[in-house]
Order: C-alpha cells, then sequence, then structure tokens
C-alpha cells in the first residue's frame, strides 16, 4: 500500500473521492455530536451544564496526539525511504494537528475557568500539551523558512521525531504528577468510567474530528501535489526560455 | 454542584467550531486554487 501510493499520480488518481467523501461524513457527524453534546447528553453531577465541552475539548486533544504520531511515523518513512508521500502527507498533516492541539487548549482554558477557577494552570498535562502546540508550530515555521524544500523536510522529519518523546509525556503526565487535571476516564486500563449517555456523543464528535482530519489531509495533499506540478512546469519553462 | 455555566459552553464550542471552519476555508481554498492552476496547465497546447 505505502509503496503503491508512493506515485504521485497512482495517489490523485486513488484520492479522487476520498476528501468530498470525509468531508460530508464530517459534516453529519458533527451535526449529530453537537446536537447530542448540548441537548440530549445529561449535565454531570458535580461540573453541570459545563461538562458539554467535554465533547469538543477531549476529541481535540486525542487527534492532536493522533496526528502528531502520523506525522512522525510519515517522519520516519520520509527519512528512511525518501518517500516522496511520506513527507508531503507530514507537511499536510501538521496545520490540521495544529489547529486541533489549539482548539484543545482554548476550549480546556474555557473549561478551567468555572471547574478549577483558573484559565491556566503550569501542571503537567496542560504545559506537555502547550509544548505539543509549539512543537507543531515550530515545524510549520521550519517548512517554511528553509528555501531547498528537500532541506526542509528532512529537518522537519528530524524535528518530528525529537518532539516525539513528548506524545508519552502528555499521555501519562496525569498519571506520573498529581495534578489539577483529571486522569484519563476513557483511554486507560479497565477501560471507560464515563456513563454510555455521555461516552456517546465523545464518540460521535471522535468520529467527527477524525473524519474532518482525514477530508483535510486528503485535500491538502492533494493540493501539494498539484502545486509542485505547477512549479515544476514553470520552471521548466522558464528554463526552455531564451 | 457548578451552577450555569452554558455561557462557557457556548464559548467553547464557538471557539472549537470556528477554528474548525477557518482550517476548512483555508484548506479548500488552497485546493481550489492549485487544482484550477494544474487544470490551466494541462488545458495549455
Amino acid at each position: 500500500m505505502i509503496n503503491f501510493l508512493a506515485n504521485p499520480a497512482r495517489f490523485m488518481g486513488a484520492t479522487a473521492w476520498m476528501a468530498p467523501v470525509f468531508g460530508a461524513l464530517a459534516l453529519v457527524l458533527f451535526f449529530i455530536g453537537v446536537r447530542l453534546g448540548l441537548f440530549a447528553s445529561p449535565a454531570e453531577q458535580y461540573q453541570g451544564e459545563t461538562v458539554r465541552i467535554m465533547y469538543v475539548h477531549v476529541p481535540a486533544a486525542w487527534w492532536s496526539l493522533g496526528i502528531y504520531t502520523f506525522m512522525a511515523g510519515a517522519s520516519f518513512v520520509s527519512l528512511v525511504w525518501r518517500h516522496a508521500m511520506a513527507d508531503l502527507a507530514a507537511r499536510a498533516a501538521a496545520p490540521i494537528g495544529a489547529t486541533f492541539a489549539a482548539i484543545c487548549l482554548i476550549t480546556g482554558s474555557i473549561w478551567g475557568a468555572p471547574t478549577w477557577g483558573t484559565w491556566w494552570e503550569w501542571d503537567g498535562r496542560l504545559t506537555s500539551m502547550l509544548i505539543l502546540f509549539l512543537t507543531y508550530l515550530g515545524y510549520l515555521a521550519l517548512i517554511s523558512a528553509v528555501d531547498d524544500e528537500e532541506k526542509a523536510s528532512r529537518l522537519a522529519a528530524i524535528l518530528c521525531l525529537v518532539g516525539f518523546v513528548n506524545i508519552p509525556i502528555v499521555h501519562f503526565s496525569v498519571e506520573w504528577w498529581s495534578t489539577l487535571h483529571q486522569p484519563a476516564s476513557v483511554l486507560r486500563p479497565g477501560g471507560s468510567s464515563i456513563d454510555p449517555s455521555m461516552r456517546t456523543p465523545l464518540f460521535v464528535m471522535a468520529g467527527a474530528y477524525f473524519s474532518l482530519f482525514a477530508a483535510l489531509l486528503i485535500a491538502h495533499m492533494r493540493a501539494s501535489v498539484h502545486r509542485r506540478r505547477v512549479e515544476a512546469a514553470r520552471l521548466r519553462a522558464g528554463g526552455a526560455a531564451p | 454542584m457548578i451552577e450555569g455555566g452554558l455561557n462557557y459552553v457556548y464559548a467553547a464550542y464557538a471557539a472549537a467550531l470556528g477554528g474548525l471552519t477557518v482550517l476548512t476555508l483555508i484548506i479548500v481554498l488552497r485546493a481550489i486554487h492549485w487544482a484550477r492552476e494544474a487544470k490551466k496547465l494541462e488545458e495549455r497546447p
């Protein structure tokens, strides 16, 4: 599969239908998820209505970690096998992951104000999540700052792999340190401790975020393939001119 | 139990859905732009 998609022409042929399908799926899942999250799911015993913030906050957190893991895998493939499409995939995923991380931080801060009495606390989870967001920004700044695309890709891939060390820190921070942030309640040994009436909207929203990621990733990768073709043709035309 | 709090909920949903909408617009517009440029290139004799 990886070898099959290494060819940009094959990639373009195989993915032509994917972005609209995932986009439509994301739209449907967001519609259902927001309705369930805002109106159908119950208020929580202690947090009251503010628990509804969970349905936009937690999926953003999950997928910002997931997207970074995807980027690290793609960067590894790009570095080891010089797989051009893997490099393109890592680059295309970065702005999406950065946005998800920003949404996680902003909605978490809004959730913290009424429940913790503070917008921000330098505890393990919040700080490691902020570092993840800054790593995304560093990755994006690096690929924009270096003109030579091949060199930029190699440097960005190395940065991405170094930054990957932060992913387990983000996940386990709530277990390693006694923090203000609550421990994991879904992805934990022994299974989820959330009531199904809250778990369903959470999983629907997680599906919506994933579908949107898939749609935007494919659309962004296809745009990058088009851009490279156009720029290569312009270069050839410029070189051929007398 | 925390009383009220819906203003925080709406603010969080606005931030999340607003951020995702802006991201989607940027990527879709970029995709349309480069698809058009590539098509122009193919149509050129």
